[in-house]
């Protein structure tokens, strides 16, 4: 399992210094910053997108429990950190490896950037199963491009899309526990005439 | 790198508050626009909304990633290079635009904690400026025609708060309802959500099961 990998992101990673404009996309893509964003402008523009006040109240409950379970998952990536320290792909076989990006210095599994955009996806795809599946795309993007890069192994984003999902289920069962404090938490943003 | 962090931190934060306000300003419009939240339009017309909101995330990203070309920073001699180490302080060319901002962030790049503070606070900012822009959108098209596509009116009669007060409503008409109507229900709000929670609510947990 190990040795398919390694194969993989070497072979995946030695496509790259061919076709600059690609390369420059996949920089872009693989950026801290612009799926970061995207993930949480769609969860911004959920919470005003509802038709009337029942589909907004839904919409924006989702929102929550979008927003809680993206911040549980970086939880539980750390938690699965500490209890395992995966070096990085180009630790291990830098020789072989074209870097496009930074070299991060903490575990390699599970991909972080890709739980929380799977956590962001799961919230979106629970009320929007179209534009969901375009945040499954978007995020695998963001995988990809950070294999691509040669940071992390194809496992470590299966294993960040698992963790994704997972919280974000658990983060689902765990809003009964929280109430009312989340109805209540909108009702007061509703008093302020923003939800 | 051979510039201090924090330096380096914070050109990044505030490069990256404007960008999350103007994509967050842009998305707000797409979504109001598509919603009908007319209090929340920078303009009186649904489809220019939308294209405006298309144009200013567009913008955004165009403006925070082409930024290193214009504005110094830790992006370039070496930014094509994956290494954000070894960068010196100027501006990027166009063949190093791509990975300039790609910098680790224990050499002053904004991490995911930083990012969650700053998108919030643009958010807001975008949501105030919607608020203002509708504000006024709503009165000059009052004011202008009787019959303006916006159709809004501010009158305290109309039904609805929160956001879809704002159909019909300015957001500054809209808030003494929206406050007065929270005020009042909030109990209900509350005992309601607490008879309907769960057994393992933490509140009846923490009050006894018996508070329904």
């Amino acid at each position: 399992m190990n040795s398919i990998d390694v194969d993989l992101v070497i072979w995946l990673n030695g496509l790259s210094g061919n076709v600059k404009i690609f390369d420059d996309l996949i920089r872009l893509i693989a950026s801290d910053y612009l799926m970061p964003l995207v993930f949480s402008l769609a969860m911004f523009g959920l919470w005003f997108s509802g038709k009337n006040p029942a589909e907004r109240m839904r919409y924006q409950l989702t929102m929550l429990i979008g927003i809680s379970a993206l911040s549980l998952s970086n939880v539980v990536v750390w938690l699965i950190n500490i209890t395992w320290d995966r070096p990085r792909p180009f630790v291990e076989h830098g020789d072989e490896l074209n870097l496009l990006f930074y070299p991060p210095t903490d575990p390699s599994f599970p991909a972080n950037p890709v739980a929380v955009g799977f956590a962001a996806a799961m919230a979106a795809w629970s009320i929007n199963r179209t534009f969901g599946w375009w945040m499954f795309a978007a995020a695998a993007l963001y995988g990809f491009s950070r294999l691509y890069a040669g940071i992390f192994y194809p496992t470590d984003i299966l294993g960040g899309a698992v963790v994704g999902i997972a919280v974000y289920w658990f983060t689902l069962y765990l809003r009964r526990f929280l109430e009312p404090f989340v109805t209540s938490f909108i009702a007061l943003v509703r008093g302020l005439s923003a939800a | 790198m051979i510039t201090d962090p924090e330096a380096v931190r914070d050109v990044f934060a505030s490069h990256y508050f404007f960008f999350a306000f103007l994509a967050g300003l842009g998305t707000l419009q797409i979504a109001v626009a598509n919603s009908g939240i007319r209090g929340l339009w920078l303009t009186p017309n649904r489809l220019v909304n939308r294209w405006l909101g298309v144009v200013l995330i567009l913008t955004g990203i165009a403006v925070f990633f082409g930024q290193p070309l214009w504005i110094e920073g830790p992006w370039a001699a070496g930014s094509i290079q994956a290494d954000s180490v070894t960068r010196e302080w100027g501006q990027a060319n166009w063949s190093e635009l791509a990975g300039a901002r790609n910098v680790n962030d224990i050499h002053g790049g904004l991490d995911g904690t930083k990012q969650a503070i700053w998108f919030p606070l643009a958010a807001i900012v975008a949501f105030a400026v919607a608020a203002i822009a509708g504000t006024l959108t709503i009165k000059i098209s009052r004011d202008n025609s009787s019959s303006g596509e916006i159709g809004a009116d501010d009158s305290a009669d109309q039904p609805g708060v929160g956001l879809e007060g704002l159909t019909h409503r300015s957001y500054f008409a809209n808030l003494p309802s929206s406050l007065r109507t929270f005020r009042s229900e909030v109990g209900d709000i509350w005992r309601n959500g607490l008879t309907k929670a769960d057994r393992w609510s933490l509140l009846r947990l923490i009050f006894g099961r018996s508070s329904n």
